[in-house]
C-alpha cells in the first residue's frame, strides 16, 4: 500500500521539528554550561560534543538501535522501529551541532559581558536568560541547522524507524525506497517537497533572525 | 546614602601572579576617591572586587561592613559599576536603563520614570528609542552612566568613564558628570590614568604603580608633595632632574644653583618641575646654565627644550621675549611649581 504523501511529510516534519525543539533544550543549556561555567572536564566534554558533530548519522542509527533492539538493554521500552525511536535517534543528531554552535555563539560575546550583567544586578538566571538574548541570532542558527541536519539524514531513520509505511516511513526513507525501485519521478518529487519544507522551515527562523540583525544594527 | 567600603590586607592574584596588594584603605560614605595609575596598575582589578564580581585572593573587601564574598546579588545591587566599555545591550536605550531596574523588581511605570529622569540627566533622553549599539562612543558612555545613576546606588565605580573620547567631548561629558553627582551623597571610586581627570572630582586620590599603593592623599597634596618621582611623573610634572641637596638646605645641579631649597637631609635627590616652574633667566644671572635646543608653540605657550647641565622642558609665556635655537641661558626652578623628593 502506499502511504498518501501528506501524512509522509507531517510525519518528516513531525519527526524533525520535535527532535529539534528537543535538542536545542539540551543543546543550548549544554552549550551554555560549556561557555560560562567553570566544570571540572570541560575540555573533555568539549571534545565529546564536537566529535559529536561530525559522528555519521548512520553511526548514531546504529548505536541507537543496539539500544533500543528488543533484546537490547532498552528494548523493554518497545521503541525499536516507532516515531519516538526516531526522534530520539534524530535528537542525538542534533544535539552535538546545537551545543557546538551555542559555545562558540557565547563565548564570541564580549568577555566582558557576564560581569557587567552581574555588577548591573543580574542573578544566575537573569544573566544566563540575557546572554541567550544577546546571541539569539547565532542561538537560531543553531536550531536552523540542527533541524537541518535532522530532516536531511536518513541513516538513522531507516535502521531506527525501519521506513515502515503508514507509521515510519518519513520523506527521507521514501525517497531511498522510491529509487531502488527505480521510481524516479517519484523520488524527484520527494526530494522537491522535502527542500520546499526545509525552505519554508528555515525561511521563517531566517526571517526572524534578519529581522532581530537588521534592528540590532540600525 | 553613600556607603563605607573597606579593603584590609587584600591580596589578588591572576595566573599565579600578585597583580593588587593592598594593606588598608578605607572610603567614607559619600566620599569621592580617585585612583590614578597606569595601564595595568591593578586599577581595574581593585575596581571588580569592590564591585563585588570577583572576591580577592586573599583579604577582606566590605561594603558598609559585609564582605563582597558573602553579600550576593542583594549587594552587589547597592554598587553599580559602568566599566570602561560601556557594554550596552543589544536593545533600546531605554531598555538598556530599565532593565536593572526590572531585575530588582522596580514596577513599569516608575522604571519607565526612573530611567527617563537619568537619561536626561545626561543629555541623552532623545535618543530613548534608539538601538544602543548604534549610538556614537560619547553617547554609549552617557547612556551607561544613566543606567548606573538610575539604579540610585550606595556606591557608584567608574572605569576610565571618558575613555576613546576626544577633548571637547570628555570635557562635556564630565560636566555632566558633576552636575548628576552634584545633589547625591553617593560613595564615588573613579579610577583613570590621567591626572587631570583624576584629580578634577576627587575629595582624595590613590596612586596604585605596579597593584601597589604608593600615595594616598588629596589632589593638593599630590600636586604639592608627590611622594616619589613615579607618583610626580602620573601626576603630570614634565621635569625629573638629579640634583643634590647641600647641608644648608640648598638645592644645586653640580653647583649651580636652581632656585630651590629643602629640608630633605643634605645628599642626592629628584626635583620634580613642572614645565611651567622653569623659568629661564639671562645667562649671567644665578641658575643652571643650558642651551635652547628646540622652540615649538604650544596653546597659549611657547614649548622650549633645553640641555647642558639637565634637560628640560619650560613652558614660557607667548608674552615673553622670544628665545632662539642655540642660544646660552640659565633656568631657575619655581619652589611653587617644583617638588624636592628623594632620588630614585
Amino acid at each position: 500500500m502506499v502511504e498518501p504523501l501528506h501524512e509522509v511529510l507531517a510525519r518528516s516534519a513531525l519527526v524533525s521539528l520535535t527532535a529539534t525543539v528537543i535538542a536545542s533544550l539540551i543543546g543550548i543549556t549544554l552549550g551554555t554550561v560549556l561557555a560560562l561555567a567553570r566544570v571540572r572536564g570541560r575540555r573533555l566534554l568539549t571534545a565529546v560534543v564536537n566529535t559529536g558533530m561530525a559522528v555519521p548519522t548512520v553511526v548514531v542509527g546504529l548505536v541507537v538501535a543496539l539500544l533500543l533492539w528488543r533484546s537490547g538493554p532498552l528494548g523493554d521500552l518497545g521503541l525499536i522501529y516507532t516515531v519516538r525511536g526516531m526522534i530520539i535517534a534524530q535528537v542525538l543528531i542534533a544535539a552535538p551541532l546545537i551545543t557546538g554552535i551555542t559555545m562558540a555563539a557565547l563565548q564570541l560575546l564580549p568577555p566582558e559581558l557576564p560581569d557587567q550583567l552581574r555588577s548591573l544586578g543580574a542573578n544566575r538566571i537573569q544573566l544566563v536568560l540575557r546572554m541567550w538574548i544577546e546571541a539569539r541570532l547565532p542561538l537560531l542558527a543553531a536550531a536552523m541547522a540542527g533541524f537541518g541536519h535532522a530532516v536531511s539524514e536518513v541513516g538513522s531513520a531507516t535502521i531506527v524507524g525501519g521506513n515502515i509505511h503508514g507509521q515510519t516511513q518519513v520523506m527521507t526513507t521514501a525517497i531511498v525506497e522510491n529509487v531502488s525501485r527505480g521510481e524516479f519521478g517519484v523520488a524527484i518529487l520527494y526530494g522537491a517537497i522535502l527542500l520546499v519544507l526545509a525552505f519554508v522551515i528555515n525561511g521563517l527562523l531566517a526571517s526572524i533572525q534578519q529581522r532581530g540583525a537588521s534592528w540590532a544594527q540600525s | 546614602m553613600g556607603a563605607e567600603l573597606r579593603l584590609t590586607d587584600v591580596r589578588h592574584c591572576r595566573g599565579g601572579r600578585e597583580v593588587l596588594r593592598v594593606d588598608a584603605l578605607d572610603v567614607e560614605p559619600g566620599e569621592h576617591l580617585s585612583v590614578l595609575g597606569p595601564n595595568g596598575a591593578g586599577k581595574t582589578t581593585l575596581l571588580r572586587l569592590l564591585a563585588a564580581v570577583e572576591p580577592p585572593s586573599a583579604g577582606a573587601v566590605t561594603v558598609d561592613g559585609i564582605s563582597t564574598s558573602r553579600g550576593g546579588v542583594e549587594l552587589r545591587r547597592r554598587v553599580a559599576y559602568a566599566t570602561q566599555r560601556p557594554g550596552l545591550l543589544s536593545t533600546s536605550v531605554r531598555r538598556n536603563v530599565e532593565l536593572p531596574l526590572q531585575w530588582r523588581k522596580v514596577p513599569r511605570k516608575l522604571r519607565r520614570e526612573l530611567a527617563m529622569t537619568a537619561l536626561e540627566r545626561l543629555r541623552v533622553a532623545d535618543l530613548a528609542d534608539r538601538p544602543a549599539r548604534a549610538l556614537s562612543g560619547g553617547e554609549q558612555q552617557r547612556v551607561s552612566l544613566a543606567r548606573a545613576l538610575a539604579l540610585d546606588p550606595a556606591v557608584l565605580l567608574l572605569d576610565e568613564p571618558a575613555a576613546g573620547l576626544d577633548a571637547q567631548s570628555r570635557s562635556a561629558f564630565f560636566a555632566d558628570l558633576d552636575q548628576a553627582l552634584a545633589d547625591r551623597a553617593i560613595t564615588v571610586v573613579q579610577v583613570s590614568h590621567r591626572a587631570d581627570e583624576a584629580l578634577r572630582l576627587a575629595d582624595r586620590v590613590v596612586v596604585l604603580l605596579d597593584g601597589l599603593v604608593h600615595q594616598v592623599g588629596t589632589p593638593e597634596t599630590l600636586n604639592r608633595r608627590p611622594a616619589d618621582a613615579s607618583v610626580a611623573a602620573l601626576v603630570g610634572y614634565e621635569n625629573l632632574v638629579d640634583v643634590v641637596v647641600q647641608p644648608d638646605g640648598a638645592v644645586v645641579v653640580g653647583r649651580a644653583p636652581t632656585g630651590l631649597t629643602s629640608d630633605r637631609p643634605a645628599g642626592p635627590a629628584t626635583v620634580a618641575a613642572f614645565a611651567n616652574g622653569i623659568r629661564l633667566v639671562a645667562d649671567d644671572l644665578p641658575g643652571v646654565p643650558v642651551r635652547i635646543s628646540r622652540v615649538s608653540p604650544g596653546p597659549g605657550h611657547r614649548a622650549v627644550t633645553v640641555d647642558g647641565a639637565v634637560s628640560l622642558l619650560a613652558h614660557v609665556p607667548v608674552h615673553a621675549p622670544a628665545t632662539l635655537t642655540g642660544e646660552s641661558a640659565r633656568v631657575v626652578f619655581d619652589p611653587a611649581l617644583s617638588a624636592v623628593l628623594p632620588r630614585l
